[in-house]
């Protein structure tokens, strides 16, 4: 649709990609709308995150203001959604101001410090003093809190995520390239298949699952859950996989073995190279399932909870601690996103190929 | 002697070569067998089972006569139709539209992509936060001057038809990007070629689209839609999230909440087994009456000959 007219058309063509990337930028706020807002949220302090309005963005510095109170010394902050100065403490003691600061307002100070601040009260009526905030107060906590759990739980994970990769796409991939080279009985119900396995509630899977696992030994161990996991993504894997090999011309190997080359040969020199990236996609893929995952972690796991199951408990048990959650869902999609910003070039390879 | 033997050799070659894609496809057939088909068939076996090991249909009786049985119903029926064609109807007029090469496009696709890497969890929590009275949500209406100060909308408590909409929406947006993903790339494999022959013969653009663009693009419809039904009629997650168990049932939902909110009913197991039967039934006959109304059957055999 190359049109070459004159100048009027220009007009009307940049007038038209005008409102087309207003429309994209349109589409895109929507999108990450929500997204930014618990970002945001995961980076406030626990003080901010229970104001309403919410403040749209996170704070860097805390404003205090230091009075003499009735009890003690009467600690304010500067609050921006109201524009002033709220009281929140009058205390003597030191440690409580402290512990405020650092829990409350994520805004970590020394005892030193916080005394040499109320020295100055000697000779000034007010103290006004400005510190910086740690930002990643939230995240700190998450990890520190959920415990010693949530970092063996993320080993944990990421181990799940190795093993279904292998498993996955070692036996994914063979019938991948089977379905795409050969016509086979049979081959429709293996197109199916990645139908087949999501008819039935991967929760109802769950359960009989837990005696074949127990049985084998296999029980809240990684390699458990990872064969769990396996059976969605075998189906996916199998169709991805023939949809990259589909795009790789036969013609190639078969040239290879002209050449002299076996089978085998000819596919692990040429077929293979040219499939590698992606056949790393379709791993991503069985990694962003696998981490994901929630349910089956839930009822698979006793002692060896992983890292989604901390992060489900601590999102659904931290009704009192939003900005936790918020971090604590971060630390999740993390992971997810950068593996998704490798594989969104081969999406259309993905899911190109096979179709039902 | 030897033409015997070099026969004999070609036959084992041959049927070594016509062996290939099943001995390929064997690990997966095992694999099934072992993690897939034995688990199911045991779960099926229990939703047959009464407490003291015999046959019984009382599971389903059980099911049947559960109070939010209905409701449960219901609700997914409600949620299954909306929500799979306000999607897709959404998904199929962005990929439309964006089916072009365009500056950042490739920076779209990753952020289409976002919401459907999110975790369950992380999508929970984000919605949480959103959506209670002091939530982002409705900060965000109040500092855009939509909502008068001091007012709050209430998204999660109300009537049903409220609920189910707050849902759906949710439930969009998180949906309808992966579904766009997937028609983008069944729109970007047609060739240009054939719509550009529509535009000689002097069709316009709505006559490319319903006579040559959307009939090229059925399968990957078909695919898109089909996965999208069958992951609608098994929500539950984001409900557990948002209204928590029993306030909003749908079909799976029950089942996780005999499994394991409801420990101590004895009746517990009964419930989910049979629950849990009458999902993947239902799952299953959607999915079979979708791949026959949408043809998905027949093309396979005009394929095949």
């Amino acid at each position: 649709m190359t049109r070459t007219k004159k100048k009027p058309v220009s007009v009307a063509k940049a007038a038209r990609t005008t409102i087309f990337y207003i429309f994209v930028v349109g589409v895109v706020v929507a999108l990450l709308l929500p997204f930014y807002f618990i970002v945001s949220l995961s980076f406030l302090s626990t003080r901010e995150a229970y104001e309403y309005p919410l403040p749209m963005v996170p704070a860097i510095n805390t404003h205090f203001k230091l009075e003499r109170g009735k009890r003690g010394n009467l600690l304010s902050v500067y609050d921006r959604v109201e524009g002033g100065y709220e009281t929140v403490l009058d205390t003597k003691e030191l440690q409580k101001m402290s512990d405020y600061m650092k829990y409350q307002l994520a805004t970590p100070m020394t005892l030193e410090d916080i005394e040499q601040q109320i020295a100055k009260l000697e000779t000034q009526d007010v103290v006004y003093f400005t510190r910086r905030r740690n930002l990643l107060s939230n995240y700190q906590s998450f990890f520190g809190v959920a415990g010693s759990e949530a970092v063996p739980a993320l080993i944990r994970s990421l181990q799940i995520c190795a093993l279904t990769i292998i498993i996955s796409l070692s036996i994914g991939g063979m019938a991948g390239y089977a379905f795409a080279r050969y016509a086979f009985k049979g081959k429709d119900l293996l197109k199916f298949s990645v139908l087949f396995v999501r008819m039935f509630p991967g929760v109802a899977i769950a359960i009989p699952m837990l005696k074949i696992l127990v049985g084998l030994n296999f029980y809240d161990k990684p390699i458990g859950l990872s064969l769990v996991y396996s059976i969605g993504n075998i189906a996916l894997t199998i169709w991805i996989t023939a949809s990259i090999f589909m795009g790789i011309p036969e013609s190639l190997e078969e040239a290879a073995q002209v050449f002299g080359a076996s089978k085998a040969r000819a596919f692990l020199r040429v077929t293979l190279p040219l499939a590698l990236p992606g056949l790393a996609a379709a791993a991503m893929y069985s990694f962003l399932g696998a981490w994901n995952e929630t349910v089956s972690a839930i009822i698979l796991t006793q002692f060896n909870p992983t890292f989604s199951v901390i992060v489900f408990k601590t999102v659904l048990g931290a009704v009192g601690q939003v900005n936790l959650a918020a971090a604590g869902g971060m630390a999740m999609a993390l992971p997810a996103i950068i593996f998704t910003f490798f594989i969104r070039r081969y999406i259309r390879q993905m899911w190109g190929g096979v179709t039902i | 002697m030897t033409a015997i033997a070099r026969r004999n050799g070609k036959t084992w070659k041959k049927i070594a070569k016509g062996a290939t894609p099943f001995l390929l496809v064997l690990p997966v057939v095992l694999y099934y067998a072992a993690f897939w088909l034995r688990p199911v068939l045991s779960s099926i076996i229990a939703s047959f089972t009464g407490d003291a090991g015999q046959f019984t249909l009382d599971n389903f009786a059980l099911v049947f006569h559960e109070e939010d049985f209905v409701a449960a119903v219901k609700n997914t029926a409600i949620i299954v139709v909306f929500s799979v064609t306000l999607e897709f109807l959404a998904a199929l007029f962005l990929a439309l539209l964006i089916n072009r090469k365009f500056k950042g496009s490739g920076l779209f696709l990753f952020m289409a992509m976002i919401p459907m890497a999110l975790p369950a969890a992380a999508a929970g929590a984000m919605w949480i936060t959103g959506l209670t009275a002091h939530g982002w949500l409705n900060s965000l209406l109040g500092y855009l001057g939509i909502l008068a100060e001091g007012k709050k909308i209430y998204w999660l408590v109300g009537s049903n038809a409220k609920l189910l909409a707050t849902l759906i929406i949710i439930d969009a947006w998180q949906v309808i990007p992966s579904v766009m993903i997937i028609l983008l790339a069944g729109l970007q494999n047609i060739q240009e070629e054939m719509r550009e022959a529509g535009y000689v013969f002097g069709g316009n653009y709505l006559h490319v689209l319903r006579k040559i663009t959307l009939p090229l693009l059925k399968p990957t419809i078909t695919t898109a839609v089909i996965l999208r039904m069958i992951s609608a009629i098994q929500i539950w997650l984001i409900v557990v999230f948002l209204f928590g168990y029993s306030r909003l049932p749908v079909l799976l939902e029950r089942v996780v909440f005999y499994t394991k909110e409801a420990r101590g009913l004895y009746i517990a197991d009964q419930m989910a087994a049979g629950y849990t039967l009458v999902v993947a039934a239902i799952v299953s006959l959607a999915a079979l009456v979708y791949l026959q109304v949408s043809g998905a059957f027949k093309r396979e055999k005009e394929q095949l000959t």
